[in-house]
């Protein structure tokens, strides 16, 4: 039996907060299951209090179970019975009291004074999940637990790689909104999380964290979000028990349903501990966002101090400002073809006082720019025999063209084409051959790229670099194939090959710039190693343990023949 | 004595059995208190004065007494009390009351019909019942990307159960503007999540640029799951943006549309 009637009856009432205590609390986190038994005291915002020997309560039904030596307080008295359970998200509290005999009861919308006796009840009111095949993954000794939000134990022992941990308290969020839980930490390898404390507005946490380039460290972020899902913060800072240390502040606010701000700083500080700082700067996006119907209007602004504190050497004492505002269409059908359509134009500007570009013996403070575009896109063209899923070959292809003018005088063409073509072997195997090129022109309207050949390590000139005079073209053909023995054991395995003007020489040009993680961000830089192997195997070796190993081979292009270790990727 | 003599001899012997055997009943129990035993049916049934609790693997007296989540098997006597509960180590299966068992669940109300429960589970569009046995489903997720999406990019999925973990789930591609990921999840599993590019700022939004409500899926009792979506856009596709993104150490500044030029390269000049 199921609901019916009461489907589309849901009260919308204020969330309940249940309070239990117990001898012994469990919580089964992929299950989202608290467990409880022995001396079980309930106390609910509704003004309830239950005692009995177990409890057990499905976090994401939103309905618990109190059973055995059931005793209740209530506005309509104290009873004793043998099974409470109470269905928090349709107000039905389902009874089996104790008086003469055993009856029963069902009350309606907390209403204690009138129980409906004998009513039928669902099928499964006092069931109890089966854990036989679930793992504890903490215990406890009270709990608050706040419905379709949070619990928050205390007096816990947590399980971490088989070992019971002891801790103050722990607070695990189940609701459904990510604002809570917005992160403000980059990527790592590696990141255990002690949520410490907190509520249905504010989460407090420590992470455990590993990434190739701190090794192991500390973090901190503290969250905080409305109710209405309207508005959020997170402040963090990390690494911090590391003298590199950034502090960041992302926060989100929507207005209405059209508009909404976003913001990101961080400050960066080279300090031990709080002492002050040897290095200090800071960078602040903000975004806003309006929609309009089936378009829409993006602002940008950055701002960016690499140096707070002084002295300017050895730290640039640069400040660049930036803002972009784009308009931007929905990616539209092309009437009643099978490609799409998406168009921009913009403006923006840049401004640093030290001065962005010295360009005829003028150096250039601000600069100004335009820009239009567009992409056209053919997704999922299939060929061959729709009746043979495993013959079918698709293709995919899409063409991104913009230019963009500068009151420096130049402008930048740029276009980016892709193509693939992929095909579904069987139930396992998946393999695809994609082309991309992407070609970038920097053009002057008087000079501009002055032919050049620079040096390489050993001092000699590379001169097919002499060709270059403002235009790059980045040819990148790759052949892909994932093998997934089941969703718990899958391989990916990808050749790449480069081919690119200007050509890609080992040691020449410098790194492109990455993220904390070792990630790079610019999709055109020069350089790339010619031919690259790609191997990875991400295998499920617990419920909510995913370990990634990746690695690379570069065919012996200079120093380079595979990435530089195996990285190691665990995650839940 | 021919074939079917012998046959009736053998049903009349049958029902004779038959007609001694107790009526038994096995489950989970919920309690055990006040001269009853309750079953997580919701159940109540007599106790005889003389019941006995044994251990059902050795048919020796139980070391304990009965407590809610132990599985039981009851034996009843003709007046419908329970003179035996056979504690078990192993699951019981938890099924509905047999018919003969029944009568002897002890009620002081009249029971009658709850409007609130409908007959019959409601089904999907395509006719699966929506009914939730927790059993593990294969579930697919394929998503089409923006086509402006970076060559080089992976693609995850955040979910409400990691802690919106903006990495939980990779997802490979297939080709230039698919991915796809499978997970093995229970059924009845309410799945809120969202793609992103791996972080904060790459993730997923609406095609009107703004933040998006957690999209949501629901794990039937099939034998597989699938999701097909399509991603419009990401936060950061600030289309003629030449920035880096935060989390980068500052680097010299400059909109130069080639991020790496060889140390040396003369800049443009009239």
């Amino acid at each position: 039996m199921v609901f019916g009637a009461l489907g589309n009856a849901r009260a919308a009432t204020p969330a309940t907060v249940i309070r239990l205590r117990a001898d012994h609390i469990e919580f089964y986190y992929d299950r989202d299951l608290v467990e409880a038994d022995g001396h079980v005291k309930v106390t609910a915002s509704n003004g309830m209090t239950i005692t009995g020997d177990a409890f057990s309560m499905d976090l994401k039904l939103n309905r618990f179970l109190i059973a055995s030596h059931v005793h209740l307080r209530s506005r309509g008295g104290n009873l004793d019975g043998a099974a409470i359970a109470d269905f928090l998200d349709f107000n039905r509290i389902y009874f089996v009291p104790v008086i003469s005999k055993p009856d029963r009861w069902t009350y309606e919308n907390n209403d204690f004074t009138h129980p409906l006796k004998g009513r039928q009840m669902p099928g499964d009111v006092f069931y109890f999940p089966d854990l036989s095949t679930s793992h504890v993954s903490l215990s406890a000794k009270s709990a608050v637990i706040q419905a379709k939000q949070y619990v928050r134990f205390a007096d816990v022992r947590a399980k971490f790689f088989g070992q019971d941990v002891p801790l103050p308290s722990y607070y695990v969020y189940f609701g459904s909104s990510q604002d809570l839980e917005e992160n403000s930490l980059s990527g790592a390898s590696f990141d255990a999380t002690w949520n410490a404390t907190g509520n249905a507005n504010s989460i407090s946490a420590l992470h455990v964290r590993y990434d190739e380039f701190n090794r192991d460290y500390l973090g901190f972020e503290q969250h905080f979000a409305g109710n209405q899902q309207h508005e959020y913060a997170v402040f963090s800072v990390s690494p911090f028990t590391k003298d590199d240390r950034y502090w960041n502040l992302v926060t989100g606010e929507r207005v209405g349903s059209k508009f909404e701000i976003n913001t990101f700083t961080q400050l960066y500080t080279d300090q031990h501990f709080l002492a002050e700082p040897n290095a200090s700067a800071q960078t602040t996006f903000v975004t806003m966002t309006q929609a309009f119907h089936r378009s829409s209007l993006q602002v940008f602004g950055f701002q960016e101090n690499y140096n707070l504190i002084g002295p300017s050497e050895p730290y640039s004492p640069n400040h660049p400002t930036e803002f972009t505002a784009t308009a931007t269409s929905y990616n539209n059908k092309v009437f009643k073809t099978p490609l799409y359509l998406q168009t921009y134009e913009g403006i923006g500007a840049n401004h640093d006082s030290y001065g962005l570009q010295d360009y005829g013996g003028v150096l250039y403070r601000t600069i100004w720019n335009q820009d239009v575009g567009f992409t056209l896109s053919l997704p999922n063209v299939e060929i061959g025999d729709r009746n043979k899923h495993y013959d079918l070959y698709y293709l995919n292809a899409a063409v991104n063209s913009q230019r963009q003018w500068y009151s420096v005088p130049h402008h930048v063409n740029s276009q980016n084409s892709t193509i693939s073509l992929s095909r579904q072997f069987s139930r396992f195997v998946n393999s695809y051959l994609s082309f991309n090129e992407q070609n970038t022109s920097d053009l002057y309207l008087q000079g501009g790229y002055v032919s050049s050949a620079p040096l390489l390590p050993d001092g000699t000139p590379f001169t097919p670099f002499e060709a270059f005079h403002g235009a790059a073209s980045l040819r990148t053909t790759t052949l892909g194939t994932t093998y997934s023995a089941s969703p718990n054991l899958v391989t990916t395995i990808a050749l790449t090959h480069h081919q690119d003007f200007p050509p890609a020489f080992p040691g020449l040009y410098p790194q492109p710039p990455t993220n904390a993680i070792g990630q790079y961000i610019s999709t055109n830089y020069l350089g790339q190693p010619p031919w690259q192997l790609f191997g990875e195997v991400r295998a499920r070796i617990a419920p909510h343990l995913v370990v990634d190993l990746q690695r690379g081979y570069f065919f012996h292009y200079g120093a380079q023949v595979w990435s530089p270790s195996f990285v190691v990727q665990i995650s839940e | 004595m021919n074939l079917q003599s012998r046959l009736a001899a053998i049903l009349c012997a049958f029902i004779l059995v038959a007609a001694a055997a107790p009526v038994t009943i096995t489950g989970q129990l919920l309690a055990y208190q006040d001269g009853y035993v309750f079953f997580t049916t919701g159940d109540g049934f007599r106790l005889a004065p003389n019941v006995v609790i044994l251990d059902e693997q050795t048919k020796q007296p139980a070391k304990h007494a009965p407590e809610p989540r132990d599985y039981a098997r009851a034996v009843f006597n003709a007046a419908g009390e329970v003179v035996e509960i056979d504690l078990s180590n192993k699951p019981y299966p938890v099924l509905p009351l047999p018919e003969a068992a029944q009568a002897f669940a002890v009620m002081a109300s009249t029971p009658y019909p709850n409007p609130e429960l409908a007959p019959h589970a409601p089904t999907t569009a395509n006719g699966v019942p929506e009914t939730f046995t927790g059993k593990l489903v294969l579930v697919k997720f394929e998503v089409q990307v923006p086509p402006t999406t970076p060559i080089n990019a992976q693609v995850y999925i955040a979910t409400d159960v990691s802690g919106w973990n903006p990495q939980a789930i990779e997802m490979d591609r297939i080709d230039a503007l698919h991915f796809v990921a499978v997970r093995r999840m229970a059924s009845g599993t309410i799945l809120h999540y969202l793609y992103t590019r791996g972080t904060l700022q790459t993730e997923e939004v609406g095609p009107n640029g703004l933040s998006l409500k957690p999209r949501e899926l629901i794990v039937y009792d099939t034998d597989t799951n699938s999701t097909n979506s399509v991603v419009d856009a990401w936060a950061d596709a600030n289309t003629n943006n030449l920035l880096s993104q935060p989390s980068v150490f500052p680097t010299p500044y400059n909109p130069a549309p080639f991020p790496n030029l060889p140390r040396g390269t003369r800049t443009p000049d009239p």
